[in-house]
């Protein structure tokens, strides 16, 4: 066990450093002067050479990378220059956004997701499974910007229940935040339990099929325990792979419906951040967002050994 | 008895017919919120180009020395007053008394000068230090006027000072302008939840006692074109600042909850052109692409026909403006002559590289690739991000055609510098444009600037294309809102909501 968590803790670091070469690299040969695009084209020559200067941009790439390693490893990071803030802070906010958004969007495809999975397996080949199977269908072809734009004219524009879009904040205003999430964490999350419901039902099949299940409907037991106590623990195992990717694809992708919503989320930060060439905001939030999806997928391995103890952590 | 009935329904009749003319004096009070799609890299006017900035701040809680009417014409603002010396080189400014930053300090001469001298200053990071430079001396006189002595004659002055580059920032409190902006004017700052909004409140130390009307004023940064609509209709926003897609506005404008204003704008959208990049370094040819274009068709198709036709680099808000839209007519017989004439009868093959970020940008560059197919030129259509365009096409030149709005006013100086994207190269206008800097008087200014603009449309540098529109569209309680720009600001200083 001890083994396991130095393995993981040695390769997060090896990904975190190839992960800071690679975006630094890619951001210094991309071409945009940020300089030029923080001050407008129009700006004077001079100015444009004064701000250059001041960030660094005429320094050799060694030095730069040097420097900012450097500034990460005393834990101050970089300031943003559009935001004119540090980065750490600016992540620390959107993440207050972006976090909650994907927990309650991976909550109601779990919720929606493992009952529907289970009924369809359970009547395989009956119209029951027929109307899951062909909801899910619809779910994994429709669009999540569509899916958004449309939840949004439902019940902002037309039955007024809920903001389009926008964000109030935390501390001004939690329930309205609240509210200000649910509509787009339902578009991210029915889309996503259409994915999770189709290999719920494909997982639980497979196992509906095993000797043991049959073993212990043999026995007596009530169907209820078959199906949850035996059954599903096993299905399980796929299903979580899964979320665990989706989970981390949420955190950095969730940016087509930030911006539909106007969240400020951390998908439209590094978004906006590349188009701005804010490149001490892009480096960080990458940076970050590699180090979220190595730690979820850590906590999906941690997991596995929960559902079934077969498994061994040995990284 | 019947007489007192017919006085009675008389005052009655004159209560009703008065009713709208007392609903439009202006009531105090409330709060508005209006869509900027851009979130704006900083909030300091004079470090930043970028029209975000001084859509949100410009006016509302900056102000110069001078302010921009409604209508293009230039107002006192910090200053009372001006006087021009004969010569042209001498400014008397008034300044106003008892003006006050948001956070207290005093605005007088002495800021205004310190203020002038830091924005010449290029280490300060401002994006025009030119304005300045051409300022010799400032002086204090006693009774608080400021003299400004210019080395030359600088017909731009005035509007210069009148730009966000030229706003009055505190002598303390400057440095975190970007972030915590503190001016005079009539809305103070609150707060900027990055991602999200910018919110100010009224100033109720502002010089001008009767305004701002409103309480709040809050800046929403909504760039999905689809959302803002849906926004607006929610009843989340009251105005969208200007709509992104013509389209939209034409649907707008038929809800009876909604108004769309289709004023000018200091903005021109132009098929910009590498003046030293074969073929288009042949006058003619420049020439027969300027009558294979049809403008109007451009604006119906790409602004569904909002927004002006121009046959120049001037927009038709802006004064001295020359109507040159009939020197090259459609006519896609003559372009082919002419093509013929410059040796390309069968036409030539040719690239136009287009911002991705802007959408008329992308639509006008497929119509205008239509257009120039039917003489025989045969368009590559290549879509490029911002930061690549503005590194390949802006600074290395690396294009034949592209296509992008030039929203500053006052900006076709910009063809005096041969070494500008377009690599336009004329003494002639070089020579127009510094006597019409130089004019003395309004009638050589007029006469100067309608001659430059007469230049470049001969020398068919760029394809002069349309005047973008200013298209705010609002709730219709929202009263005093402009309707055209003739400069880069949402002033929301006289804006009131009819109850």
């Amino acid at each position: 066990m001890l083994g396991f968590f130095v393995k993981k803790t040695a390769s997060l670091a090896a990904i975190l450093f190839l992960v800071s070469i690679t975006v630094f690299a890619v951001l210094f040969v991309l071409p945009g002067d940020p300089a030029q695009i923080i001050l407008g084209i129009n700006a004077s020559p001079e100015t444009l050479a004064a701000l250059r200067s001041k960030m660094g941009l005429d320094q050799p790439f060694v030095v730069q990378y040097t420097s900012w390693i450097g500034s990460l490893l005393k834990g101050t990071g970089g300031h943003s220059i559009t935001y004119d803030m540090p980065v750490v802070d600016l992540i620390a906010s959107r993440l207050a956004v972006t976090g909650p958004l994907a927990l309650i969007a991976m909550a109601i495809a779990v919720v929606l997701a493992l009952p529907l999975g289970i009924f369809a397996a359970r009547h395989h080949k009956t119209p029951g499974d027929f109307a899951v199977m062909a909801c899910s269908q619809v779910g994994l072809a429709i669009p999540e910007f569509w899916l958004g734009i449309l939840l949004m004219l439902l019940f902002s524009v037309h039955w007024g229940l809920f903001s389009a879009g926008g964000f109030p904040g935390w501390a001004t205003d939690t329930w309205g935040s609240i509210k200000a999430l649910l509509l787009p964490a339902m578009a991210l999350g029915l889309i996503r339990a259409a994915i999770l419901t189709r290999l719920t039902r494909s997982s639980m099949l497979e196992v509906l099929q095993e000797d043991y299940v049959r073993t212990a409907r043999a026995k007596g037991l009530k169907e209820r325990t078959v199906v949850i106590g035996h059954a599903l623990k096993n299905a399980l195992i796929p299903v979580l792979t899964i979320f665990g990717l989706q989970m981390g694809q949420l955190l950095a992708g969730a940016i087509i419906i930030e911006n539909v919503f106007t969240l400020p989320g951390l998908g439209r930060l590094v978004f906006q951040a590349i188009g701005q060439r804010d490149l001490p905001v892009v480096r960080e939030v990458v940076l970050f967002m590699a180090a979220a999806v190595v730690i979820i997928n850590f906590l999906v391995d941690l997991s596995y050994a929960m559902v079934d103890p077969r498994i061994r952590l040995t990284g | 008895m019947k007489a007192t009935l017919r006085s009675l329904l008389l005052l009655l009749l004159f209560l009703v017919a008065a009713q709208p003319a007392f609903s439009q004096t202006p009531v105090k009070g409330g709060a508005l919120t209006v869509c900027q799609p851009a979130e704006p890299p900083g909030l300091d006017p004079t470090a930043n180009t970028e029209a975000a900035v001084d859509r949100i701040v410009y006016a509302n809680i900056y102000e110069g020395l001078v302010k921009v009417d409604s209508s293009g014409g230039f107002l006192p603002g910090l200053a009372s007053g001006w006087e021009i010396s004969a010569d042209g080189l001498t400014y008397s400014f008034n300044v106003r008394k008892g003006v006050v930053f948001h956070n207290g300090e005093p605005f007088n001469a002495e800021v205004a000068k310190w203020n002038l001298e830091r924005a010449a200053n290029p280490d300060n990071g401002n994006i025009h230090p030119e304005y300045f430079q051409g300022i010799e001396t400032i002086e204090v006189k006693k009774d608080d006027t400021l003299v400004i002595h210019l080395k030359t004659v600088d017909a731009l002055f005035i509007a210069h000072l009148a730009e966000g580059d030229a706003v009055m920032l505190p002598m303390k409190g400057f440095e975190k302008a970007k972030s915590n902006p503190i001016g005079t004017g009539p809305f103070k700052f609150e707060k900027w939840v990055r991602g999200d909004r910018v919110e100010m409140t009224r100033f109720d130390g502002y010089w001008n006692p009767f305004l701002p009307y409103l309480d709040k004023v809050t800046f929403r940064f909504i760039g999905d074109p689809a959302a803002q609509i849906a926004a607006l209709k929610a009843g989340d926003i009251d105005v969208i600042g200007y709509i992104a897609a013509p389209e939209s506005a034409m649907m707008l404008e038929k809800d009876k909850r909604f108004k769309v204003y289709a004023g000018t704008t200091t903005g021109e959208v132009i098929m910009s052109t590498n003046n030293l990049a074969p073929p288009f370094d042949n006058k003619i040819v420049r020439q027969a692409i300027a009558h294979a274009i049809d403008r109007e068709a451009v604006v119906s198709l790409v602004m569904f026909g909002y927004g002006t036709p121009i046959g120049s680099h001037w927009s038709p808000g802006t004064p001295y403006y020359r109507d040159l839209t009939s020197r090259y007519p459609y006519d896609p017989g003559k372009a082919k002559r002419l093509l013929a004439e410059a040796g390309y009868p069968e036409g030539f093959e040719a690239t136009i590289k287009l911002p991705a970020i802007y959408s008329y940008s992308k639509r006008a560059g497929e119509v205008i690739a239509d257009m120039l197919s039917k003489v025989g030129i045969d368009l590559t259509i290549e879509i490029v991000e911002w930061g690549q365009w503005i590194d390949r096409i802006f600074k290395n030149k690396e294009y034949q055609l592209t296509l992008i709005g030039h929203v500053e006013a006052w900006d076709i100086g910009i063809y005096a510098k041969p070494d500008y994207y377009f690599q336009y190269d004329s003494k002639e206008f070089r020579d127009a444009y510094a006597k019409a800097l130089q004019a003395p008087s309004e009638g050589e200014k007029e006469k100067w600037f309608g001659r430059c603009q007469e230049i470049i449309t001969e020398d068919a540098v760029n394809g002069y294309l349309f005047s973008a529109p200013s298209l705010p569209v609002m709730r219709v309680n929202v009263m005093g809102w402009w309707e055209n720009y003739p400069t880069v600001a949402l002033d929301c200083t006289s804006v009131w909501l009819k109850k």
